[in-house]
């Protein structure tokens, strides 16, 4: 039986957030040692890794972990310490090529299946201290799902597939492993990890820190237009009520989605490119009937798709299709948000030793067109969360609000943060679910 | 698939499209020397192209960038390359290499 303990700053009432967590050092410890050691966590896109030898190093906190294509449809992954003094075998990305893992201080040597295949000096040491099982890569718990790779540093981890019950059931309709990186880039922000990705955990923050989206009706934009689901293993979702748009304005219906979505392209190029912009403005002028609109668009993007070779899957209960412009998040660090047959993707992550600083990714990706070869993704930098050239107008607003958070964290008129019953029980959600590994 | 002659060994070696000279012979079962198998950082597989220059292709920048940095001068020659990143596109190529072995005959 696991001991279960009580640990510093729980959430003892899921409406208030102690707000330690986001910056005590001794909580941060805690995590590093209860949470990142236990909890399955995105490590890269299966397309980082395409030909057998490719690798990705993975690291959270102090530890490091080589992701590598072991065969055609094999990935393993490696702790990323020499057997012999420690040395890490491999840094970034890149590929082992000849199929050797090469220490870079005395050559000991590995297959790609982990075996070691040459100790140089080895007439040099005991014999015991060479037996091969002593020898042979330290290897983690990996799995894949969603187009990903997922690690576990804990041996008795249970299966991927299970602790990421129920999302995948609400993402794989949506085709979200066939999706492929169009662009990809990364901010450091001066924020806990959980701060920075508790500002993409509820949608009604929209009217006030993206005052464009609105469309210049702010007081019709309303904050009850999303539904909000928490689910078991810390994951939530939220996405817009059957019939119910935030901004509704019935007589221009068809102008107002269209600018909106031109909007989210312009201001994201994310979940919305393009060619869906396109493919809406398609359907200005186009009849049909009252409240058939929905119906129409998503029938223009499957043929649109079928036209153009994208091979976007047909849900199996089309109901789906609701959850598109949804965001959904998956426990500790990942999320979500689909639309057509693209989607918007996040991992927060601490950035090294840093509670108030973290490592934020931003991935957006679309399904390719079938056979239309797709290279290793590139990378598009580090950039400040100001930084205008290198965001589009939405991330830079909300990286603004997350840095004025964690200082706003430490004024002396502040105790804890208050959460929406109805809006933010995926944050307490999180929380809870935070607890549960903390407290093992 | 473009055959490659090695000398002084005489050794031909078979390098398809896109694959790296090193990694064919490494494929092969060739003893190709290095130490960092592959990760243009010992400088230990590097050839002379004493012939067909015209059919291997170019030094990408990873490539230029490591022989400036981790190529001792004195031991820079013209022609140089680094066989784990040297592609070969058509026939006639020959590279100096000592201490390339072939394959060992099946026992």
């Amino acid at each position: 039986m696991t001991q279960v303990e009580t640990i510093p700053h729980a959430v003892s009432d899921p409406h208030y957030i102690d707000r330690e967590r986001y910056y005590d050092r001794a909580f941060f410890d805690l995590e590093r040692a209860r949470l990142w050691t236990h909890t399955w966590q995105m490590a890269c896109r299966l397309e980082e890794i395409p030909a057998v030898g490719d690798y990705v190093e993975y690291t959270i906190c102090d530890q490091s972990v080589l992701v590598v294509r072991t065969a055609p449809e094999e990935v393993k992954g490696y702790l990323n310490a020499c057997r012999h003094r420690a040395t890490q075998l491999a840094l970034g990305t890149g590929a082992f090529r000849g199929g050797q893992i090469v220490c870079p201080f005395h050559g000991w040597r590995w297959n790609l299946d982990g075996s070691p295949s040459f100790i140089y000096g080895a007439e040099g040491f005991e014999p015991a201290c060479l037996a091969e099982q002593e020898l042979r890569l330290r290897e983690c718990r990996v799995g894949t799902w969603g187009g990903c790779v997922f690690v576990n540093l804990d041996p008795d981890a249970r299966p991927l597939l299970e602790a990421l019950e129920p999302m995948p059931s609400l993402l794989d309709p949506l085709g979200v492993d066939r999706m492929r990186v169009y662009w990809w880039k990364a901010v450091r922000v001066r924020a806990n990890w959980k701060m920075a990705q508790e500002a993409f955990m509820e949608g009604w923050h929209v009217m006030q820190t993206h005052p464009q989206l609105t469309l210049g009706r702010p007081d019709s934009y309303r904050a009850d237009s999303l539904e909000y689901h928490s689910y078991a293993n810390g994951h939530s979702g939220f996405w817009s009520k059957p019939g119910m748009r935030p901004v509704w304005d019935a007589e221009h219906e068809v102008d107002s989605i269209i600018a909106s979505s031109r909007l989210l392209w312009e201001g994201l190029d994310a979940m919305t490119l393009a060619r869906d912009v396109h493919v809406l403005e398609s359907l200005r002028n186009r009849p049909y009937e009252p409240g058939g609109f929905g119906s129409m668009l998503v029938q223009a993007i499957y043929e649109y798709a079928a036209g153009a070779n994208i091979p976007l899957p047909m849900p199996e209960d089309p109901a789906a299709l609701v959850r598109w412009g949804g965001v959904f998040y998956i426990f500790p660090n990942y999320f979500i948000l689909p639309q057509y047959g693209n989607a918007l993707i996040y991992r927060s992550r601490p950035d090294g030793d840093d509670p108030e600083s973290c490592y934020f990714e931003l991935w957006s990706v679309t399904i390719p067109p079938a056979h239309e070869p797709v290279g290793r993704p590139e990378f598009g930098g580090v950039h400040a969360p100001a930084d205008a050239e290198a965001w589009p107008m939405i991330p830079l607003q909300d990286f603004s609000n997350i840095e004025r958070q964690q200082r706003g964290l430490h004024s002396v008129g502040f105790d804890r943060l208050r959460l929406s019953s109805a809006y933010e029980d995926g944050i307490s959600n999180m929380h809870r679910e935070l607890d549960r590994y903390l407290s093992h | 698939m473009v055959l490659v002659r090695i000398e002084p060994s005489g050794l031909r070696l078979d390098v398809p499209e896109g694959e790296s000279v090193a990694e064919a012979a490494w494929r092969q079962g060739y003893q190709w020397p290095t130490t960092c198998w592959g990760q243009a950082d010992c400088m230990v597989c590097r050839v002379e192209v004493l012939e067909g220059a015209d059919a291997v292709r170019d030094a990408g920048s990873e490539e230029l960038d490591a022989v400036r940095r981790k190529l001792s001068p004195s031991l820079h020659r013209p022609g140089t390359r680094l066989a784990c990143r040297l592609e070969v596109t058509g026939e006639g190529v020959v590279l100096r290499k000592e201490g390339v072995r072939g394959p060992a005959p099946r026992s």
